[in-house]
């Protein structure tokens, strides 16, 4: 092993050692701790929280690159990823809460009082979930395969051990104060090296404010080789391509499972509107200096390593050529590198960003640590929420209502350990890139569920055939255009990552139309959903509202 | 418990509705908006790069930020001016989730 090597598994080891800590420490002892960490998470922390949670491989290894490699159209990524927050914070997040259950299927399940919606809402969050925590797997191997030199399919070995021990042992309760600390050090490892970096290209070491400069001079650059310029808009595809795909990406972020069951562990509505808020801050953190990482990654590799002598190429080319991820080669044999002769692959640029601007082995083994925080983090999340699907939904609510405290934890503990192994193994020869996998996640998240949240919060008269229709033909609509627009058939340019656009309309009209032509709700549920309207302390009864007052005053 | 007069708690409703209509509209100028006329605006700079690419970058980004904490300040502004105290919500919360 050389030293660069030591240094990037030592300080995994010293950030794994803290998560496990932190686990152990705050190990769960009662089912509520379990699944909704005893609701008791301040906002503040909860926001941080969120943010590990909600930040995955995807974004940390996956959305410079993106931005890089697409220029401006890469930027749906950045608002669709973020826009989200607006429709969950606003529209879903403190209703839900209020509603008080443990997880999405089970508030589908209870709001309208239907088994059938019940598991099929649960089986729907195991295949997103499942979709979306190959992706992290996938990540944490290549991150582990590049710094010890070994077979990524090893590396996902690794991760997958340390991912099981951790949720097993600490639950929802655990989960959160390893996501906070998850969250420092991703959001430190990110920052860093682009303040460096901006130092570098700029003697200013604010990147945010420097990069604007950075970007107009990659246009020119570009328009001098004759290319599109970096910033012109839908140079690689349609506009609304770009708009379908932030679409898909804002309404699966308003609909993941695992993100949504992080707003039931605050304790009132307002806390739910402030978690949002604050979750949004900390995820623009590392959002807002994507584009710079992609700017900055961009320059210096057009004028330091673009233009060099192919023989004389510095040391990180190799390790990543290696890799299969970067291609250097001198297709015109004049013996010198051009830029457009390197084809840099969309989930290298973070990590190999920092090799060649030189930052110096401590940096880079610090980027290692925040990508396998990212990937830990939400793969965390997802296993909770894959299990409280399973031993809560399917198993408690509807196959063994009698099961005892005891025996639902351990049901939670078999389901995260079986789940592991098997995303593991599906995760060694993954479907698709990092972020292509996550936008699948995100598109069937928002065709199934988003359309039947909102309605079941905002509508009354949505009733249980309209849902379980709705969840259905959602489902079944996204995952179908997925896969026609795999296969090249696509309607209005429309590619595969956008399918939200296509599957969350559909969705919305048959939930729609199926309850209207059915029977009304009973007055009980409907009664329910317009509660969803006031604070906890007022409740709406008997078409009246009544305040629960204050006692002693 | 006492009970609200109705056009009470429909003006509560009405001012939460408000204020969430208002925030939407406004993020979906600065993002959808922004991309539709994407074209029209490259033609202006800002903060060194064309004003589309920065409203991608980092404009929306500030924006959406912004409308999440005036939407909590003002929410709160609104439940105080109704009489909502916080910390009974915490109580009655407690009590009214389902816990099993």
């Amino acid at each position: 092993m050389d030293s660069q090597a030591l240094v990037s598994v030592g300080l995994i080891l010293v950030t794994f050692a803290l998560y496990i800590g932190i686990s152990i420490y705050n190990r769960a002892k009662a089912t509520s701790d379990f699944y909704v960490a005893s609701r008791g998470v301040p906002p503040f922390w909860n926001g941080m929280a969120i943010g590990g949670d909600w930040m995955s491989a995807a974004s940390f290894i996956g959305m410079a690159g993106t931005v890089m490699v697409l220029g401006y159209d890469g930027l749906a990524y950045i608002m669709g990823w973020t826009g989200g927050y607006l429709f969950l914070s606003f529209l879903l997040a403190p209703q839900l809460r209020k509603y008080g259950r443990y997880t999405v299927p089970e508030f589908i399940g209870d709001r309208f009082d239907s088994n059938p919606a019940r598991l099929i809402a649960a089986i729907a969050t195991v295949i997103i979930s499942f979709t979306y925590i190959i992706g992290q797997l996938s990540g944490s191997g290549v991150v582990i395969g590049r710094i010890l030199s070994i077979d990524a399919m090893y590396g996902t070995m690794i991760g997958v051990v340390i991912i099981a021990i951790y949720a097993t042992l600490g639950g929802m309760k655990g989960i959160t104060w390893t996501q906070v600390a998850q969250y420092l050090i991703l959001i430190t490892a990110y920052i860093i090296p682009i303040v460096f970096m901006s130092l570098q290209v700029t003697g200013n070491p604010l990147p945010w404010l420097t990069y604007g400069n950075v970007v107009s001079e990659i246009g020119a650059l570009d328009r001098e080789l004759g290319l599109s310029e970096y910033f012109a808009p839908f140079a690689d595809s349609e506009k609304l391509q770009f708009i379908a795909l932030m679409f898909t990406l804002m309404v699966g972020t308003a609909s993941l499972p695992h993100v949504i069951v992080r707003f039931f562990t605050v304790t009132t509505m307002k806390a739910a509107r402030w978690s949002g808020a604050w979750a949004l801050v900390f995820i623009a953190l590392l959002y807002l200096s994507a584009p710079a990482y992609a700017a900055f990654s961009r320059f210096i590799l057009m004028t330091q390593v673009a233009g060099s002598p192919i023989d004389d190429l510095p040391a990180w080319t190799t390790s990543w050529v290696n890799t299969g991820l970067l291609e250097v080669a001198d297709t015109n044999g004049d013996g010198i590198l051009q830029w457009q002769e390197i084809i840099i692959g969309n989930d290298i640029v973070v990590m190999a960003t920092p090799e060649i601007a030189n930052l110096g082995m401590f940096v880079i083994g610090i980027v290692a640590a925040g990508a396998m925080a990212a990937a830990l983090s939400t793969a965390g999340g997802l296993l909770i929420t894959i299990s409280s699907s399973f031993a809560h939904d399917i198993y408690y609510r509807l196959v063994n209502p009698q099961a005892s405290d005891k025996k639902r934890l351990a049901a939670g503990r078999w389901a995260i350990v079986l789940s592991t192994v098997v995303a593991g193994i599906v995760a060694l020869d993954p479907p698709g890139v990092i972020t292509q996998i996550v936008a699948w996640a995100f598109a069937l998240a928002g065709g199934t569920f988003f359309p039947v949240l909102l309605l079941g919060v905002w509508w009354k008269r949505t009733n249980a055939q309209g849902v379980v229709a709705g969840m259905i033909g959602g489902l079944a609509a996204t995952l179908g255009y997925i896969f026609l627009a795999m296969n090249g058939i696509m309607l209005f340019g429309i590619q595969d990552t956008g399918a939200g656009l296509i599957g969350v309309p559909i969705n919305f009209l048959i939930t729609i139309i199926v309850s209207k032509m059915t029977a009304a709700p009973p007055q009980k549920l409907q009664d329910e959903c317009t509660n969803l309207r006031y604070p906890e302390q007022m409740t709406y009864k008997d078409g009246e509202v009544w305040m629960d007052e204050v006692s002693g005053k | 418990m006492k009970k609200i007069d109705k056009s009470v708690a429909d003006a509560y409703f009405k001012a939460r509705t408000m204020i969430v209509v208002i925030c939407l509209i406004i993020g979906g100028l600065v993002s959808f908006g922004v991309v539709a006329f994407a074209e029209f605006f490259s033609q202006f700079t800002f903060m060194g790069m064309p004003f589309h690419y920065y409203m991608g970058s980092q404009g929306a980004v500030v924006v959406f930020v912004i409308l999440l904490f005036g939407n909590a300040i003002i929410s709160d502004r609104i439940d105080k001016k109704f009489g909502i105290d916080e910390e009974h919500n915490v109580r009655v919360s407690a009590g009214s989730t389902v816990d099993h």
